[in-house]
């Protein structure tokens, strides 16, 4: 049972399970500095019940292409009572469930409380070293602290459901200024046409330098939508090539890797030692700022 | 003990469209504090063996109510072997006559549940054999 199995995919799939694993000085001890991201990362949100998932399965199929290797990485959300997990996302999955080219991982959130999971950045960065050309990230649907997709993907697709008050949600919780593609699933469903309308609208707010966020409604029968989804995908792709503040971006997905580092640091440090949190808010603070010192470390 | 950080996948080989008790199976690994995967129904033992190689689990807990549990339980543990993945753990559940029990063991089964079992004990014995 090592990581050099014969089977390339096998070691692979263990490599995950470290990082996922890693505590923070193991994360930190496998970080290997700043790589040329030539793998692209699309992010699928959205609300529980959205659709993502069956979404992805047409995507992925969709998107391999010739040579081009797909990964997906689903998020399912993690029980704070058991901290225990069912992982579902696969099952809604199955048109792709037989094709041995797409790799998919489950990936339970843990304590991250952003629909994403404590170790995404690294695992993203890992899935980048095993030769995917893009990674389709599914996240939990918690609606509003999703924008933190934004900083560790490409394309931002926000997937949306026809009901009544569902883009006026989407307006406050934030999240509809910070997709790239809008798509309004189960666009069969009565309201679609009028949420397509509202959104685009929206969107058309959005634009920024010359791409303005695509709507695409999207239903099960019919395959026009996802090719629409695909091509507007590609776009995208495409228009950040030419249009990316690289250093901005970089600069991002550091201070979101950073934070997650010392927010699990302190979690490690109140873990071992649980007295802490009986001390007053400053006391607590110099506490944590005295253990999270190397020097200290281990001690 | 609990059973926090260990992947379990749980798996339904084979014809029969039951899966009220793996799913049951399921949460109760869940609240023991297990991340679980359920692959749905009417799965083949290859594609069994090739998710549980992609989500790395630790164990693969087959669900059968079918009668063929003979054959499938080989079928996926000669498929595991396959793909290099022969140390995942194996476990059977679901309608498994008693004098059947020692061949599946043989055959590669670390624990075999049925319907009388009570849940608790279902998820102890899991414990057990991968907290060992």
């Amino acid at each position: 049972m090592s990581e050099t199995s014969r089977n390339p995919r096998r070691a692979l799939s263990r490599a995950l399970t470290r990082i996922a694993n890693a505590d923070v000085a193991e994360t930190l001890a496998q970080q290997s500095g700043a790589t040329t991201p030539e793998m692209s990362r699309i992010g699928v949100t959205g609300a529980p019940g959205a659709g993502k998932s069956t979404l992805i399965a047409r995507l992925a199929k969709l998107r391999k292409v010739e040579e081009h290797k797909i990964a997906v990485l689903a998020i399912d959300p993690t029980s704070p009572v058991s901290q225990g997990s069912i992982l579902g996302d696969r099952i809604r999955m199955d048109s792709i469930a037989d094709d041995p080219d797409i790799f998919i991982r489950s990936i339970p959130s843990r304590r991250a409380h952003d629909g994403l999971t404590d170790n995404t950045a690294d695992l993203l960065n890992a899935m980048e070293g095993h030769g995917f050309d893009e990674v389709i990230l599914e996240s939990v649907g918690v609606g509003q602290a999703e924008y933190t997709i934004r900083t560790l993907v490409d394309t931002v697709v926000l997937v949306l459901l026809p009901e009544s008050g569902d883009a006026i949600q989407a307006m406050k919780a934030g999240i509809l200024e910070m997709a790239d593609i809008y798509v309004v699933n189960k666009a069969d469903l009565p309201g679609a046409e009028l949420m397509a309308a509202e959104i685009a609208q929206v969107a058309a707010h959005q634009s920024a330098d010359d791409w303005t966020p695509p709507v695409i409604s999207t239903s099960r029968d019919d395959p026009n939508g996802f090719a629409e989804l695909d091509a507007a995908i590609t776009a995208h792709t495409e228009w950040r090539k030419t249009h990316l503040d690289e250093t901005a971006s970089r600069r991002a997905r550091a201070r979101y890797q950073a934070q997650g580092l010392l927010s699990r640091r302190i979690d490690e440090i109140v873990d071992a030692d649980s007295s802490l949190l009986d001390l007053d808010p400053q006391g607590l603070f110099d506490a944590l700022i005295d253990k999270l010192n190397p020097k200290s470390r281990g001690a | 003990m609990s059973l926090n950080g260990k992947r379990i996948l749980i798996a339904k080989p084979g014809l029969d469209g039951h899966d009220v008790g793996a799913k049951i199976i399921a949460l109760a690994l869940r609240d023991a504090g297990a991340d679980v995967i359920y692959t749905g129904l009417r799965r083949s033992p290859d594609y069994i063996a090739r998710v549980a190689v992609d989500e790395d689990v630790d164990a693969v807990g087959l669900s059968i109510l079918s009668g063929s549990h003979k054959e499938l339980v080989e079928e996926t543990v000669r498929c595991l072997a396959e793909l290099d993945a022969g140390d995942i753990h194996l476990f059977v559940g679901g309608t498994i006559p008693s004098e059947d029990h020692d061949e599946l063991r043989q055959a590669g089964a670390r624990g075999i549940f049925t319907a009388e079992m009570a849940l608790d004990e279902v998820v102890a014995a899991v414990e057990a054999d991968l907290n060992a």
